[in-house]
């Protein structure tokens, strides 16, 4: 039927003008490219500065108490170190160790979060589509996401590992050159991992398009295989007592497999520990051999993406199956709707949809199973740790400070899935604004489904840690209503401040968590959880000591002012999860009800 | 001038273009409809380089595309069905990028966006930041960055969506112009009176077919429909196909 008919209807002057545009040097297109992302910098500094001064204030206090609070625990780490190993060639080791297994997990963690992190960059992204279009070069574009990742990834080291390698300077009286060549080490050898995780990534979407899952999930598992294999090395039955000095030449000894003399991490590590002593030319030595292997390895990964980039993106296009799905409720969800039977129907719907919505996307749930799993494997370990009856005291402490970690989870829980819910639910509130449903129910239906996902998991992490602990059967009580207080309190702050500070602009729930309103929502939490467990651990902990102390005797010895306290404690928590559940709750509703969509 | 020379693409096993053979001679407006799924954007998306044929050819003012994306790119300016522009970049900014990129220089670029600016009916806008603009001023902004170097061929995805009646009356008289001026343009679309309007021939594609390639008067005289408009001669043509 095709019958070619080359005639233009409109055609004046065909006179075609072939001539491609011209070619950039690849100097030239850094520098275009340079520019660019300069002025959209500086529009975003310039209107995060000029709008949100509040915003920006809150969370630079944030950073900033959250980093002296950690320079103040790790300066007493070391100075504590200092003085139970007064060895100095032991202390030097074990720091040297310790620095090593940091920096190892980091640099594992560095190679898989870039991995995923450059995926969604260079294949998910509307820019990199843009820019695979317009004469830019393969490796310009992969350079310019690769750059992104660099940035995002090294944040957060350089705000959680500089408060560590400072304090380390500080206790150690380092010489100028050590705070020197903290930031060209950390950044050398941050590209080192970045670049491997480039490199994995290019790979495995332009070979195994079809098992970047698989890949992904393996990898995850040999990471968490790696981690509780050190765990299990660095917690197995110790033959001393924990903090004392045999017991760190011990500890030495388990973390030697960090000193593998290929690793960056030993090489960042060595470099950081010479410069401290005042070794100038050896640590300079591996801060060259970091800087290096870093500049070779973006070499590397540039020529990769410069020969793969672009056939992997092209054979990932339209890869996405189209899952075809059993018409009519899943077993699954039959099982939720028919535990939540008595709640009114739509709340009913809206739980089963939302849960939906969260079980059908893996990257929701898979690192908080990933954190899960790892606590639960930590909390199983508890009874390999060896104490002597000066320790025992401290069982109660370690069990109420596992509360609070489960708490602290919880609330990264509550801020990275359930705080966007309700800015997210903006999208879609077309659906949702014409349906017979007064608008309280759907918070309300969020706020039961934040509890019921986060009370079973919660409470049985709590059980387990307790029966590990094996403690008593009072605080074991006392646990399992401060983690039901934990679920009402941090779910209420979750959907309440999500309803009051929406941001309907933002599609994805990570970058909705990462703003004002989820940096707040982690704020409010963790003071939340200080002051519930404080509430409830403090009296406990005393009322034990006490009785302790009074060598068993019957509980009607312990002083009244310390049952004055307990009970006090109890009820005061109680008073601040209702509050804390109420408040915020009432807050939302009340701008829920207000909002314009 | 656009080669498709006997393309094939499949996404797995699914072939999604098959054996496509078409050419698009400077000067021609060239339109190609077809139902949702049909494979047009699959086309479009091999004919800039994002995609690379399963078998065949594209080729752009002689270039192979798969041989050198980064040389066919020079000659093309595409606008995609939902372009990306810079949020935090003004219209100006982007535009500035854009021409850049295609190595103009000052001078050049100056009058390019100026020219483009006066066009478009850009000039009111084109200092405010792009987040603040509405889907019509965001399409006509990509336009905009689309002809900025002349190019030798265009590559438009549904060029009038989104656009109010003046922005679509000046998208398809600049169409024609690039067309008159001899670039070769390629546009998909599916308001079928716009590609009756200005396009001097049309491609019907369906299941990743080209069904039909020719003028309209030649499609009505296939389907024995003179004086037909394209509409129900294109839901002849594609009559089972529900569209994915």
């Amino acid at each position: 039927m095709a019958d070619e008919h080359p005639t233009p209807r409109f055609a004046e002057s065909p006179a075609a003008r072939i001539a491609p545009s011209a070619d950039l040097s690849a100097d030239r297109e850094a520098d275009i490219f340079a520019r660019m992302r300069h002025r959209v910098l500086r529009t975003l500094l310039g209107q995060t500065f000029s709008r949100s001064r509040f915003r920006v204030s809150l969370v630079t206090s944030l950073c900033v108490i959250l980093w002296g609070g950690m320079f103040w625990i790790f300066h007493d780490g070391f100075i504590f170190l200092q003085n139970n190993l007064q060895d100095p060639e032991i202390h030097t080791n074990v720091v040297g160790a310790v620095f090593g297994m940091f920096f190892a997990a980091l640099m594992v963690m560095l190679v898989f979060s870039s991995g995923v992190i450059l995926y969604s960059f260079l294949f998910c992204s509307k820019e990199v589509t843009y820019l695979l279009t317009i004469p830019a070069r393969t490796q310009r574009v992969f350079l310019h996401k690769f750059q992104e990742a660099v940035v995002l990834s090294s944040w957060g080291f350089v705000l959680l590992g500089s408060p560590a390698l400072i304090a380390y300077g500080v206790t150690e009286h380092a010489p100028w050159h050590y705070y020197a060549m903290l930031l060209p080490n950390v950044i050398a050898f941050v590209y080192i991992p970045v670049a491997v995780g480039a490199i994995l990534c290019l790979l495995v979407i332009r070979f195994l398009p079809n098992g970047r899952a698989a890949a992904l999930y393996g990898g995850l598992g040999i990471f968490v295989g790696g981690l509780l294999w050190a765990g299990w090395r660095l917690a197995g039955g110790s033959a001393n007592n924990l903090l004392t000095p045999n017991w760190f030449v011990e500890l030495f000894d388990r973390l030697q497999f960090s000193e593998q003399r290929l690793l960056p991490s030993w090489w960042l590590a060595s470099s950081l520990l010479d410069a401290v002593s005042g070794a100038w030319a050896e640590s300079v030595l591996f801060m060259t051999l970091l800087i290096s292997n870093a500049m070779l390895l973006r070499q590397v990964s540039q020529w990769i993406a410069k020969k793969i980039y672009r056939d992997a993106y092209s054979g990932l296009c339209g890869r996405t199956r189209r899952r075809h799905r059993r018409p009519g409720r899943l077993r699954f969800d039959g099982l939720v709707s028919a535990a939540i039977d008595f709640l009114p129907q739509p709340a009913k719907l809206m739980i089963v949809k939302d849960l939906r919505l969260f079980r059908r996307d893996p990257a929701q749930w898979s690192q908080m199973l990933v954190f899960l799993g790892l606590l639960a494997f930590y909390f199983l370990n508890i009874r390999r740790f060896t104490y002597n009856a000066y320790y025992v005291g401290w069982v109660n402490m370690v069990s109420f400070l596992n509360l609070a970690v489960v708490g602290l989870l919880l609330s990264t829980f509550t801020t990275r899935f359930v705080f966007p819910m309700i800015s997210l639910e903006g999208r879609r509130f077309w659906i949702l604004g014409l349906l017979p449903v007064p608008r309280e129910m759907i918070l309300w239906s969020k706020f039961l489904f934040a509890v019921g996902g986060s009370i079973v998991p919660c409470s049985l992490l709590v059980l387990l840690s307790d029966l590990m602990l094996d403690i008593s059967p009072m605080v074991l009580a006392s646990h399992q209503i401060t983690c039901l207080l934990l679920c009402l309190g941090l779910s209420g702050i979750a959907v309440g401040l999500g309803a009051r500070l929406p941001n309907f602009r933002e599609q994805s729930p990570a970058r909705i968590a990462a703003g004002f309103g989820g940096t707040l929502n982690l704020f409010i939490s963790t003071l939340y959880i200080l002051a519930i467990v404080l509430l409830t651990a403090l009296p406990v902990h005393f009322y034990l000591a006490a009785e302790l102390l009074s060598n068993g005797a019957s509980p009607s010895t312990v002083e009244w002012w310390v049952k004055l306290w307990l009970v006090a404690g109890v009820i005061g928590s109680i008073a601040l999860g209702i509050i804390a559940t109420v408040v915020p709750l009432r807050i939302g509703l009340r701008a829920f009800r207000q909002m314009e969509f | 001038m656009i080669e498709f020379e006997n393309v094939a693409r499949a996404y797995g096993r699914k072939v999604v273009v098959r054996d496509l053979t078409l050419t698009v001679p400077p000067g021609e407006l060239f339109a190609l409809l077809g139902p949702n799924g049909a494979g047009k954007t699959t086309s479009i998306k091999m004919l800039t380089g994002l995609l690379r044929p399963t078998a065949g050819r594209v080729r752009v003012c002689g270039q192979d595309v798969a041989d050198d994306v980064r040389r066919a790119a020079r000659f093309i300016g595409y606008v995609p069905e939902e372009p990306f522009l810079y949020d935090k970049l003004t219209g100006r900014e982007f535009l500035e990028f854009a021409a850049e990129m295609r190595g103009l220089d000052r001078q050049a670029r100056e009058s390019a966006i100026r020219r483009e600016c006066e066009d478009f009916d850009l000039t009111d806008f084109i200092d405010d930041l792009t987040e603040t603009y509405s889907h019509g001023m965001k399409q006509r902004l990509a336009l905009a960055s689309a002809f900025l170097h002349q190019p030798a061929v265009l590559v438009i995805d549904e060029p009038m969506v989104g656009l109010d009646p003046r922005s679509v009356r000046i998208t398809k008289d600049r169409l024609r112009e690039r067309a008159a001026a001899g670039a070769a343009v390629f546009m998909s679309t599916h308001t079928l009176t716009v590609a009756e309007e200005i396009a001097d021939r049309i491609g019907i594609m369906d299941h990743g077919q080209l069904y039909f390639l020719g003028t309209l008067a030649q499609l009505q005289e296939e389907l024995a429909a003179e004086d037909a408009s394209l509409e129900p001669l294109f839901l002849q043509l594609t009559e089972g196909s529900n569209g994915r």
